[in-house]
C-alpha cells in the first residue's frame, strides 16, 4: 500500500527536479533522480498538510478564541481576558477545577500503585500468574465508553446492582444510588478510569522486573535476602522508569477524560463529575458558548503542557 | 522465580483478576438471558436459561449493522491514511536533509500531548463555515493528523536502528531518495508501520467526541451505544448486546496485537529504556 502511494508521489517529482540532477555523481540507472530536499517536501507535504488543519490550527485558533465573545451564530466580539474573569469568578468552574485535581490524582494514584502492586506480586509466580495478568490487562483494551456502560450495569441504583447486592449481604435491603449521589458519583468515577487504567503500570512494570537479571536476584537470594526485601531494595527501585512512564500517561489520560464521564454521568449530579474537559464541551457544545468554552480549554492545556514539559524536554532533545 | 513461589501471591493475583473480568461477564451474561429472570440481577441462579433473543432483536431495534460497517468503514480509512503518511514521513525525517527539518519533527512530535478537546470548538466553527458537518472527512482528517505526533515517534525510533549500510548500497547502486524509500526502506520497516496500524485502528474506532460531534445522519458504534446506554429504559438485555457489538472487534485486535500495543503505548511517551 504504501509503496504504490510513493510511486504516485515519484511521478512529477521526479520530472520536476530534472534541473536539479543528482547529488551524487554515480551512474544513474533509472530515470530521473530527485535530491534529498526536494523529495523530503514531497513526502512531507500530506503530514505537513493534515497535521497543520488538526493540531496547529487548532491549538492557535482556540487560544484566539477564547479572547473572544461568541455565543452561537452571533457575531464575535472582543472581550480580552473577560472569559477569564468570568471563569474564575465561577463558582461553578472552580469546583470543576478542584474536581479535575481530584479525579486525575485519585486515578493516577489508584491505578499505578495498585498496578505496580499486582506486579510486584506476580513477579514471584510469573508463569503462574499469566493468565491472570491478561484478565487485567484486557480491560486497557476495551473503549472507555464500553467500560462505562460495564460499570453502569454494576453500580444499578437498584437490587439489580451487583456492588449493592454484595452489601446487601451485610446490610439487608442495602440499595445506594452511586451515580446519582453526588458525594459517591465522582469516587465511583475513579474506580473504574483506574479499572481500566491499571492494565499498563502492570504491564511496564512487570516487563522492567523480568529485564532484572537472573544473577541479580541470585545473588540476592544466597545472601540470605528474604522475597520481601529482594521486592523493596531490588525490584522496586529497578521498576521505577516503568511507574514514571505510567503515571504520565495515566496522568494525562485522566486530564483528557471525556467519554468515561459523558457515558456513567454526563458530569452530574449537579455538575459533580464535571472535570475542565468535560466543562468545556458543556459549555461550547450543548451551550454554545465557544469563546468561554475556549478559555477553558486554554486552562486544560496549560495543565497538560505543565505535567508534561519533563516528556517533551526528553523529545526535544531525543529529535536528531 | 527463585526459591519457593508465596502461594498466596498467586491467589491474590488471582481473585483481584477475578472481580477485574465481573464486569465484562456481567454484560455478556446479560446479553444471553430472558430480562424476566435477571430482574434481581445477572448474577441470580433462582431460574438459569439462555436465549438469544436479544441478539437477534437487537439488530432491528438499533442501526446496529449499519454502525458497524460506517465504524469499519472510518477506521479502516483512517489507519490506511497514517499507514500510508507516517511512515514516509518518518524516513524523510530520518534520513534526508531539508530546512525546518529538525523544529518540523520536534513541533511534531511533542503534539502528542494535546488532548484532543484542544480541536474540538476550532474544527466545528471550520467545518461548520466550509460546510463539511456531517461529512467523513470532518472526522477523517483529525483522525488521521492527531495521529502523526505519535505514529511518525514510533516509525522513526524503529529507523534509528535501521542499517546505514543498506541505505548506501542503494546510494551506490543509483537509487534516489524515493527509489531507496521504496525498495529498501519500506519493506523492511514493516512491524513498525503495522504498529502504527494496530494502534490507528484502535483508537479511530473507538472514537466518541469528535464523530458525535461532527456527524448527524451517520453515526459510529460508540456514539450509538452512548445514546441507547444513556436511556432509562429497562431493555439491559439489549443494551448490553449493543456494548459487546461495540468493543468486540477492537478488544479481538487488541489481544491479537498486546505486544505491539505494549511497544506503541511505551514510545507514545518517549521512553526508550
Amino acid at each position: 500500500m504504501a509503496n504504490s502511494v510513493a510511486e504516485q508521489a515519484a511521478g512529477p517529482g521526479e520530472v520536476s527536479s530534472s534541473k536539479g540532477g543528482a547529488r551524487l555523481r554515480l551512474p544513474v540507472t533509472r530515470g530521473w533522480r530527485l535530491t534529498d530536499a526536494p523529495a523530503a517536501w514531497l513526502l512531507i507535504t500530506p503530514v505537513i498538510v493534515l497535521f497543520g488543519i488538526s493540531v496547529v490550527y487548532p491549538l492557535f485558533d482556540t487560544i484566539r478564541i477564547s479572547f473572544f465573545d461568541i455565543k452561537g451564530l452571533a457575531p464575535a466580539k472582543w472581550v480580552g481576558l473577560g472569559n477569564y474573569v468570568t471563569l474564575f469568578g465561577d463558582a461553578t468552574f472552580r469546583n470543576t477545577l478542584l474536581t479535575t485535581l481530584i479525579f486525575t490524582v485519585g486515578t493516577t494514584v489508584i491505578s499505578v500503585s495498585l498496578g505496580w502492586a499486582l506486579a510486584m506480586l506476580c513477579a514471584f509466580a510469573p508463569a503462574q500468574t499469566t493468565p491472570f495478568r491478561g484478565m487485567m490487562f484486557v480491560t486497557f483494551g476495551i473503549s472507555e465508553a464500553v467500560s462505562g456502560y460495564m460499570w453502569l450495569n454494576i453500580l444499578r441504583p437498584d437490587k439489580a446492582g451487583l456492588l449493592n447486592a454484595v452489601i446487601g449481604i451485610f446490610v439487608p435491603g442495602y440499595a445506594h444510588s452511586w451515580l446519582g449521589d453526588p458525594n459517591t458519583a465522582l469516587w465511583a468515577l475513579i474506580f473504574v478510569a483506574s479499572w481500566s487504567g491499571v492494565g499498563l503500570p502492570l504491564m511496564l512494570c512487570f516487563a522492567a522486573v523480568q529485564s532484572i537479571p537472573r544473577t541479580v536476584l541470585e545473588a540476592a537470594y544466597m545472601d540470605g535476602a528474604k522475597p520481601f526485601s529482594i521486592m523493596r531494595h531490588i525490584m522496586m527501585p529497578l521498576s521505577l522508569p516503568g511507574v514514571r512512564v505510567a503515571v504520565f500517561i495515566n496522568l494525562l489520560g485522566a486530564l483528557r477524560a471525556f467519554d468515561i464521564i459523558y457515558v456513567m454521568t454526563g458530569g452530574g449530579p449537579v455538575r459533580a463529575t464535571e472535570t475542565v474537559g468535560y466543562f468545556m464541551y458543556r459549555e461550547s457544545m450543548t451551550q454554545f458558548k465557544l469563546g468561554y468554552g475556549a478559555a477553558a480549554t486554554v486552562v486544560l492545556l496549560v495543565a497538560v503542557l505543565v505535567i508534561s514539559i519533563p516528556a517533551i524536554i526528553q523529545r526535544t532533545a531525543g529529535a536528531k | 522465580m527463585i526459591g519457593r513461589i508465596p502461594w498466596w501471591t498467586v491467589v491474590v493475583v488471582g481473585v483481584i483478576a477475578t472481580i477485574w473480568v465481573i464486569p465484562v461477564l456481567g454484560i455478556v451474561i446479560t446479553s444471553i438471558r430472558p430480562p424476566s429472570e435477571v430482574a434481581l440481577g445477572w448474577w441470580r441462579i433462582d431460574n438459569v436459561s439462555f436465549t438469544l433473543s436479544a441478539w437477534i432483536r437487537v439488530w432491528s431495534e438499533y442501526p446496529l449493522a449499519q454502525a458497524f460497517w460506517f465504524t469499519g468503514m472510518l477506521a479502516a480509512i483512517a489507519t490506511l491514511g497514517t499507514m500510508l503518511f507516517a511512515p514516509v514521513a518518518a524516513y524523510a525525517f530520518h534520513f534526508l536533509k531539508f530546512r525546518f527539518r529538525r523544529v518540523l519533527l520536534i513541533i511534531i512530535i511533542n503534539a502528542f500531548v494535546l488532548p484532543q478537546q484542544v480541536v474540538v470548538i476550532p474544527l466545528f466553527i471550520l467545518w461548520r463555515d466550509l460546510k463539511l458537518i456531517d461529512n467523513i472527512a470532518a472526522v477523517l482528517i483529525p483522525y488521521i493528523g492527531l495521529s502523526f505526533a505519535w505514529s511518525i515517534f514510533l516509525v522513526k525510533n524503529f529507523l534509528e536502528d535501521f542499517p546505514k549500510e543498506l541505505i548506501e548500497a542503494a546510494k551506490i547502486d543509483g537509487c534516489g531518495p524515493i527509489s531507496t524509500l521504496r525498495h529498501v526502506v519500506l519493506p523492511n520497516a514493516t512491524s513498525p508501520i503495522y504498529a502504527v496500524g494496530v494502534l490507528q485502528f484502535l483508537w479511530t474506532w473507538n472514537a466518541l467526541l469528535l464523530p458525535m460531534l461532527y456527524l448527524r445522519s451517520m453515526q459510529p458504534l460508540p456514539v450509538l451505544l452512548t445514546k441507547v446506554a444513556g436511556t432509562y429504559e429497562s431493555n439491559w438485555d439489549l443494551r448490553s448486546v449493543a456494548a459487546i457489538v461495540t468493543t468486540i472487534v477492537p478488544l479481538i485486535v487488541f489481544v491479537v496485537f498486546q505486544r505491539q500495543f505494549a511497544a506503541g503505548s511505551q514510545t507514545r511517551t518517549g521512553a526508550k529504556e
